[in-house]
């Protein structure tokens, strides 16, 4: 298509343009004045006026503009709302099926426009393709606005006109949105925004529509679970709401946290349920709503919270049979860690003791054995029992509870000694069951031969025992005794055997590591760990291979990331039904093979099983990625072995709705007075077929100026015009 | 003045200690309380407070549910020994001369680990073995003068509370000790505290306390006690859940 038109000369401004029309019409009046006055001829006006426009146009120089271009389809951006809430029913269908029929009709219906479908949910808005719709890694939210920025941002060409499909229930602009927000949204681009409206009726449904918690949450510190409660659809929530706050844990059935009742009043409660995470880490929280009959939306009756717990300070108590060396660099290296919050019992004497002192003169106070594993037990992050008799010290009928306490998620050390593990009466005790060896029940207690500890390959594998050998490499002090230790439990690992004692067909253990339940156990069957600042060897790493000892030992059992053998996570956020993959990140090494495990928390032991799954990983690999398939609503624990380091864990929630189902009310409302705002119309799904296509769009493709004649040609026609009218003007006898 | 009976229930009571089976032999004694005497310029502990180490370990054994080594050992400072346990006592009569380079660069060592180090005086009266020390320790640790302790410092209440230092003299009130960090890490006595603790091959006490009496001894090796109890547990006894126990104590004491 060719089109002509005139222009002027490349440089003139409008202004120039400006001057020039106000100088013209000033010079005729000036002439008109003079012709009425003096009654002069039509020569003069005529030769005035032709002078003028020629001087008029040797300034313009006017130019011949030819251009060729094409008229396209006018671009038009669909939004398609991507969120997992779409799931949700409108009808017989979901509304993500109503989102796809509605984006059917629309690419039928604007034939004659170049449509762009981009999904949004979270940030900018990403290209779309059919293959997507059943793909897990759906974003919880509907962030318009993000995805509005995002577009006005973006270099190319603007659309004519934008689409939103979706059901209205918005993260960004919510339903609190001014219709000043709204316009804004639509001045961005400049465009009509032209709104689907895929949601449907209100389903009846009620549901926990948000959560929200004070602050962080702090281990042993009271946090504060808000949650809003809606009912809609026309359902019934006359009677008070049943709410249950439940902690997953491993193992175990789940534990109540809190319990309430929410009082629905137009629709809304609102309840505040306080609660107590004792354990840190990430713990996985379940908040459970007895909805009333007719609910017809399930999923979102139950939320899985993951809660990633801090501590202030790790709370240890340390408990002693007794003081020795041991026992006092123990003391020192804890107490001279900031990060520590030490509570230490130690025994300072036996009954067979004679101080020869009344009791008054003694600083010696009683052993509040049944006060500190009873009342204040889960207020500890860790125990450490130290070569203490347990029967001697009372300590035996608290073990059922020191051992539910290692399984609910606590920490425990036994460190040895005489009265430690079997000297100490703790073979065949429910504590014996969640330490990482068993312990024999018949035989010496202890040996007393010196030996070197040997390091396990898992031992070289370990984090927690990186610094030491860098600091004492594969040596260790020589240890006088053991003591005995049965073999490894499942699961657990040595990281130092002994050269010659046996435990059933392998090297008995002399360090060991043990998760049971949630809580993760050490045994360490020696009591010369002071050796490896207080002797030669220890010299030689300046004392300092002691404090990397324990340091990774409690960095260890307190899941500090630095002494996990690999840093786990999901590759998106878990969706009941949807796959999910589990990403791991470790420090590359020699090539291993990965197992990784999965349970189920929140259920006792013994159930169903999941199905191993195992990798490869080469020695220049740090990360990789394995499928777990798509799991069923819940909470589970992923434990990934590498190679033979300890096992590292990773706890995580799969819900139905999550969210995204909290609120399952659509928002047709919103959608319209978004059009309203910006210029466009608000359909429902059935009439998106109805949208009219904005109008073309011209595109040059070529454009040829050519001046209408030279500009020395228009000077001398000026000049001579001027001349001509000064001739005339001369005889009329007006100069 | 001490009795005889008293005599013989101490001595019966560290015999009967010794006799008792007890639960760690070999395993166990490896972070024993150990007074090692330190060997300074060829100048070894003479009799009769060469015994003193291992009296003050059976002290030890008798009253407390610490173990404790009965057969201490010598260590000279400019042996790598020094460094294979917290602990060492210094004790002498007479100036302990220069230490050389290697001496000093053990004990300096030693210090900076961590260990605990008790300088006993025998002869507190001329002072000279005191006075000797504390030059050299200046010179090892120019950073770290002796200080005052506080009366209430832990190691008055480590086992036995006790209201000042007693050795076989009664001395000053007070001891000077070297604070590195919050530790107390050199205790500077001036009391002959082997003197009180020493015994002779019958079992009897070795020297005469001045002032002489039971009590006296009883307050030497209470304190004694609770130096070692201080090195085996440090400052345990500062934790906060002692606190409103002792306050009590003491304040029944008065």
């Amino acid at each position: 298509m060719t089109e002509r038109s005139f222009g002027v000369a490349e440089g003139v401004g409008p202004l120039l343009v400006w001057f020039l029309v106000v100088l013209l019409v000033t010079w005729l009046l000036v002439l008109l004045l003079e012709s009425r006055g003096r009654r002069v001829s039509s020569w003069v006006l005529l030769s005035g006026v032709l002078s003028a426009l020629l001087v008029a146009a040797a300034v313009l120089r006017p130019t011949r503009v030819t251009s060729r271009g094409a008229d396209l389809f006018p671009k038009v951006v669909v939004l398609l709302d991507r969120s997992w809430r779409l799931g949700l029913k409108a009808g017989d269908k979901t509304r993500e099926q109503l989102a796809l029929s509605a984006l059917h009709d629309l690419q039928a219906r604007l034939k004659q426009a170049r449509l762009e479908v981009l999904g949004f949910g979270e940030g900018a808005a990403t290209p779309f393709s059919e293959g997507q719709a059943d793909a897990g890694e759906r974003p919880t939210d509907s962030d318009l606005t993000s995805a509005l920025r995002a577009l006005s941002a973006a270099p190319g060409e603007r659309p004519k006109a934008l689409v939103v499909v979706s059901d209205g229930r918005l993260t960004s602009p919510s339903e609190a949105a001014t219709t000043e927000a709204l316009r804004e949204l639509g001045a961005r681009l400049g465009v009509p925004i032209h709104t689907i409206q895929v949601g449907g009726r209100a389903l009846p449904d009620a549901s926990i529509r948000r959560v929200s918690t004070t602050g962080a949450a702090v281990a042993h510190q009271k946090i504060a679970l808000q949650l809003s409660v809606g009912c809609s659809g026309g359902l019934a929530c006359e009677d008070e709401l049943p709410i249950t706050v439940e902690e997953l844990l491993h193992g175990e059935p789940a534990a109540l946290l809190a319990q309430g009742s929410a009082k629905v009043r137009d629709g809304l409660a609102t309840v505040e349920l306080p609660f107590t995470l004792e354990r840190a880490g990430r713990r996985l929280v379940r908040v459970k709503l007895q909805a009333p009959d007719g609910d017809q939306v399930p999923e979102n009756n139950q939320r899985l919270l993951t809660f990633d717990v801090t501590r202030e300070r790790v709370r240890l108590l340390h408990v002693a049979g007794r003081p020795t060396y041991d026992v006092r660099a123990l003391r020192m290296w804890l107490k001279a860690d900031e990060s520590i919050d030490l509570i230490a019992f130690f025994i300072l004497r036996t009954s067979s003791d004679a101080m020869q002192a009344d009791e008054s003169e003694l600083a010696l106070i009683p052993f509040p054995v049944d006060e500190l594993f009873t009342e204040h037990l889960p207020s500890f992050d860790a125990v450490i029992l130290q070569d203490i008799d347990a029967v001697e010290y009372k300590l035996e009928r608290h073990l059922p509870a020191l051992a539910r306490y290692v399984r609910a998620g606590g920490g425990l050390i036994m460190v040895g000694g005489p009265s430690a593990f079997m000297g100490g009466g703790y073979a065949g005790t429910p504590l014996a069951e969640v330490l990482p060896t068993t312990l024999p029940e018949q035989g010496a207690p202890f040996d007393t031969v010196s030996f070197e500890p040997r390091t396990t390959q898992a031992g070289r594998a370990a984090p927690a025992l990186l610094r030491v050998r860098e600091l004492l490499g594969d040596h260790l002090p020589s240890m006088q005794g053991s003591n005995t230790l049965g073999p490894l439990r499942p699961g657990a690992i040595a990281l130092w055997e002994h050269p010659d004692r046996r435990a059933g067909n392998a090297a008995m253990p002399v360090l060991a590591l043990g998760e049971s339940g949630d809580g993760r156990s050490i045994a360490l069957g020696v009591d010369g760990t002071h050796l490896l600042e207080w002797s030669e060897l220890g010299e030689r790493g300046a004392g300092r291979a002691y404090g990397a000892l324990w340091e990774g030992l409690v960095g260890w059992l307190m899941r500090d990331p630095r002494y996990e053998s690999a840093r786990l996570d999901l590759t998106h956020e878990c969706r009941a039904g949807a796959p999910v993959s589990l990403s791991i990140t470790r420090l590359p090494g020699a090539a291993v093979d990965v197992k990784v495990s999965l349970e189920r928390l929140g259920e006792a032991a013994g159930g169903e099983p999941l199905p191993n799954k195992q990798l490869r990983m080469e020695g220049d690999v740090e990360s990789a990625t394995l499928p777990l398939g798509a799991l069923s609503e819940g909470g589970y624990t992923a434990t990934v072995r590498i190679g033979s380091a300890p096992p590292a864990r990773l706890d995580f929630a799969c819900e139905r709705g999550g969210a995204a189902f909290a609120d399952s009310r659509p928002d047709a409302a919103l959608l319209e007075r978004l059009s309203q705002a910006t210029g466009g119309i608000s359909l429902g799904a059935a009439d998106a077929g109805s949208l009219q296509a904005p109008p073309r769009t011209h595109v040059e493709s070529q454009r040829v100026v050519a001046p209408l004649l030279a500009p020395w040609i228009w000077a001398l026609l000026a000049a001579s015009s001027i001349g001509a009218h000064w001739y005339v003007r001369r005889r009329a006898g007006l100069i | 003045m001490e009795t005889l009976l008293s005599r013989r229930r101490a001595l019966l009571t560290g015999l009967a200690a010794l006799a008792m089976p007890r639960k760690a032999h070999g395993f166990g004694e490896v972070g024993a309380f150990n007074p090692r005497v330190i060997v300074a310029g060829g100048k070894r502990l003479q009799a009769p407070r060469s015994s003193g180490p291992s009296a003050w370990s059976m002290e030890l054994i008798n009253r407390t549910s610490a173990p404790a080594r009965l057969v201490p050992r010598e260590v000279s400072l400019d042996r790598p020994e020094l460094c294979n346990e917290p602990f060492a006592l210094w004790a002498g009569d007479a100036d302990v001369g220069s230490l050389t380079v290697a001496e000093r660069r053990g004990l300096a060592k030693f210090i900076r680990l961590g260990g605990v180090l008790v300088v006993d005086d025998n002869d507190p009266q001329r002072g000279s073995f005191g006075r000797s020390v504390r030059r050299e320790l200046l010179r090892v640790l120019p950073e770290s003068p002796p200080v005052r302790l506080d009366a209430s410092h832990v190691v008055y209440k480590t086992f036995y509370i006790v209201d000042r230092p007693v050795g076989r003299l009664l001395g000053p009130p007070t001891i000077d000790a070297i604070v590195r960090g919050k530790n107390a890490q050199v205790l500077l006595l001036a009391h002959d505290l082997l003197g009180a603790l020493a015994r002779s091959e019958e079992g009897s006490y070795s020297l005469e306390t001045e002032p002489p009496g039971y009590d006296h001894r009883q307050h030497a090796i209470r304190f004694a006690v609770n130096i070692a109890m201080y090195v085996l547990c440090s400052d345990y006894k500062d934790d906060q859940v002692h606190a409103p126990f002792l306050m009590r104590r003491r304040a029944q004491a008065r």
